[in-house]
């Protein structure tokens, strides 16, 4: 149905972005709007009268905002990069080597990734409490693996399957051991995929919430999104600062759709679409 | 490395290779599941120092024991000098009746020498662990402890209700004392009996059904409509790819954040306009009634996951070969017959594939209202989800909120079987991604 687009076509478009953009745009005004033209006719008003920068000064002076940047950064890197590391070898076996049980693996990692986080926690928590790892990295990278990993070995083996298994065949062909075609002739190929898992695996490290809750309780262990949340205070909710803490969240992520949207579509879709 | 990896099979190298990630998923996620269903089965209460953990049998505390045992000798002998005779008297008996009980306890070895293991510990500042914490215990042992723990506490209360005590320390060692004495909190299915029968998780289950269905039918929908409608050639598709996926990219918290900004209903823009056009009779209805909230909600999420599920169905278009739509053409078939003859049965694996995670995602939703109504009006937006969480994070009852949990993981269950059942074995299959 490639069809050329007509006038009408555009009409919609532009309503559908604008629709889609809209929530974004305006916490971007209020971002910059002071407090006070948060409430009354102002609130509805597209024009600042008094645009300030105040919001954003405020969230990170008065609040331990670079702390939460820190510690999500630090959690979603961590996570990604240990998930990254074992799932590459997993899924290198799956797609790439002869063996038994394949696809009951397959299917484990699946059914893994549609547990709900809910059912685990618990567990989790008691076990990560008794050891004493609550309020620690590592005691959000632990109950990170529950998603990520399978999240990782799903995508990874998806795209590992599509690379040319004939290259593989021709470096045994030629005597090369297993590790040296691993290293040699399919981690080159893979380093797009692995990247593109990567990055979906980053965001949702970087944007869980139910583990980070109710495990880093301490102010200087919260992750972003928990810290943005508990702004709101009992009887007020701060939206000036919210809108700003928001912004300074939410505008790398869109810069790195931006850059990378063409690989995080194909990694969106590679599993749910057969071609 | 290279030299000892040559003589490996391709099927040990296999193995070796899935081996640590399959062995993380079973500790990590597996296993938690398994250990959840057990903790539905105890009377579980991080609250309350003897049901914190899952105990099977009759035991004692040895920790708050021995810290308590000194303290109660020391402070009745500080009391004593202090109060009239009788009083002494009556806290001399009571501290000899824990005595005799503690004398009992004595006569087997093993406790005595855990009670010097754990009091060594404790005298040099050092953690006590779990499995040197705990003492199995007789029952008839433990119950006595028990019972003289709580006579005792009776005569300390009316001594002190008596205003014949200077202190109220005696009475709330002797309270920390009865911690110490760890019955066993099986409970067996009580609590999927309770929630069967309760009100409120009905309630959530059919608030989180409401929402599952009519987000994902609205998503699916709208998806289908985007996608069919961007399925052209046009001036800046790069651009709405973009644009569709910053939605998607968006932290939910800070996605339920923007909406209830815009609900507000005192300086909401969405809601100010819903009352402009005549949608609302009041700009505050939208997070302060029941069906106002359970909208927004919706309306928020599908904000959040139609352009994904427009995503999905998009690239699930591209791949039905144009030459299909040509013969169609030719035999002169409607647009409308296109769509339903070929469009839609040539999408049935992706809109199942997308229905499947959508809804799994759907049901476990928890930020989105957590940040959004925090499950009010008056728990009218409350899901399965949250109400787990209330039990185990508000209450401590961990116990029940296990069971409810291990009941969110069933319905999860269910319905992944069942999609699963009509999609056969396409999602796994090795030529799935060729």
């Amino acid at each position: 149905m490639q069809k050329k687009a007509g006038p009408l076509f555009y009409v919609f478009l532009i309503l559908f972005l604008f629709a889609v953009m809209f929530p974004f745009l305006w916490q971007m005004l209020a971002s910059f709007k002071p407090p006070g033209e948060l409430f009354g006719e102002s609130a509805f008003s597209i024009a600042i009268k008094e645009p300030t920068f105040n919001n954003y000064n405020l969230v990170f002076t008065e609040r331990p905002f670079g702390t939460y940047l820190w510690n999500s950064l630090a959690v979603a890197t961590l996570t990604t990069v240990y998930a990254i590391v074992v799932s590459v070898f997993a899924s290198y076996a799956i797609a790439w080597l002869n063996f038994k049980g394949k696809t009951v693996i397959l299917g484990i990692v699946l059914a893994v990734s549609m547990f709900p986080q809910i059912a685990t926690i618990s567990p989790i928590f008691m076990f990560l409490q008794s050891v004493g790892l609550t309020n620690s990295w590592l005691g959000l990278i632990i109950p990170y693996t529950t998603f990520a990993l399978p999240l990782a070995v799903w995508n990874l083996t998806i795209f590992f399957r599509k690379l040319p298994l004939d290259l593989a065949e021709a470096a045994k062909m030629d005597g090369a051991s297993i590790w040296q075609t691993l290293t040699k002739v399919f981690l080159p190929l893979a380093m797009p995929g692995v990247f593109t898992t990567a990055i979906l695996v980053f965001i949702a490290a970087w944007n869980e919430f139910l583990f980070a809750l109710t495990i880093n309780t301490e102010e200087s262990m919260k992750t972003v999104p928990v810290g943005i949340a508990m702004f709101q205070g009992q009887f007020t909710i701060p939206w000036a600062e919210i809108s700003a803490a928001s912004i300074v969240v939410t505008v790398p992520l869109v810069v790195m759709v931006l850059i990378f949207q063409r690989r995080i579509v194909s990694g969106l879709t590679s599993g749910a679409v057969k071609e | 490395m290279a030299k000892s990896k040559r003589r490996m099979s391709e099927k040990q190298a296999g193995y070796l290779m899935v081996f640590p990630a399959l062995l993380i998923i079973l500790v990590i996620a597996i296993w938690p599941v398994v250990r959840s269903f057990w903790i539905s089965l105890y009377d579980v209460r991080l609250n309350d120092p003897t049901k914190s953990q899952i105990h099977s049998a009759y035991g004692i505390d040895m920790e708050r024991y021995a810290n308590g045992l000194p303290l109660l000798k020391s402070n009745i002998a500080n009391e004593k000098k202090q109060v009239e005779a009788p009083a002494a008297g009556e806290l001399d008996a009571v501290l000899q009746s824990v005595l005799a009980v503690d004398k009992e306890l004595n006569q087997d070895p093993k406790f005595t020498d855990r009670y010097t293991q754990v009091d060594d510990l404790l005298n040099n500042m050092q953690p006590v662990p779990d499995d040197v914490k705990f003492l199995d215990a007789e029952q008839v042992q433990a119950q006595k402890l028990k019972d003289t723990l709580q006579d005792a506490e009776k005569k300390v209360l009316a001594l002190s209700n008596d205003k014949q005590l200077k202190t109220e320390n005696v009475l709330g060692i002797v309270r920390g004392l009865e911690g110490s004495v760890i019955e066993p909190n099986f409970v067996g299915l009580a609590y999927y009996k309770q929630y069967l029968t309760d009100s409120r998780m009905w309630a959530s289950l059919g608030n989180t059904v409401l929402f599952t269905v009519l987000s994902v039918v609205c998503e699916l929908v709208l998806g289908l409509w985007i996608a069919v409608l961007i399925n052209k050639q046009f001036i800046g598709r790069g651009l709405v790819r973009a644009a569709v996926l910053i939605p998607w990219a968006i932290p939910t918290v800070i996605s339920a954040l923007m909406w209830k900004f815009m609900y507000d209903g005192q300086n909401g823009i969405l809601a100010h306009v819903f009352w402009k056009i005549g949608l609302i009779s009041d700009p505050g209805v939208l997070l302060t009634t029941k069906w106002g909230a359970m909208f927004s909600t919706i309306f928020a999420d599908v904000w959040k996951t139609t352009p994904f599920m427009a995503l999905l169905l998009f690239a699930g278009l591209q791949t039905i070969p144009e030459s299909l739509y040509e013969a169609a053409e030719v035999d002169g078939a409607t647009k409308r017959q296109q769509f339903f003859r070929i469009t839609l049965p040539m999408l049935k694996t992706s809109i199942l594939v997308a229905l499947l995670f959508r809804t799994l995602d759907a049901f476990r939703v928890f930020d989105l209202v957590y940040v959004l109504t925090g499950g009010g009006p008056a728990n009218s937006t409350e899901t399965i989800s949250i109400y787990a969480y209330k039990t185990m994070f508000a209450q401590m009852n961990f116990g029940a909120g296990s069971a409810l949990s291990v009941l969110v993981f069933l319905c999860v269950a269910l319905i992944s079987m069942g999609y699963i059942k009509i999609l056969g074995a396409d999602l796994i299959g090795e030529n799935s991604g060729k």
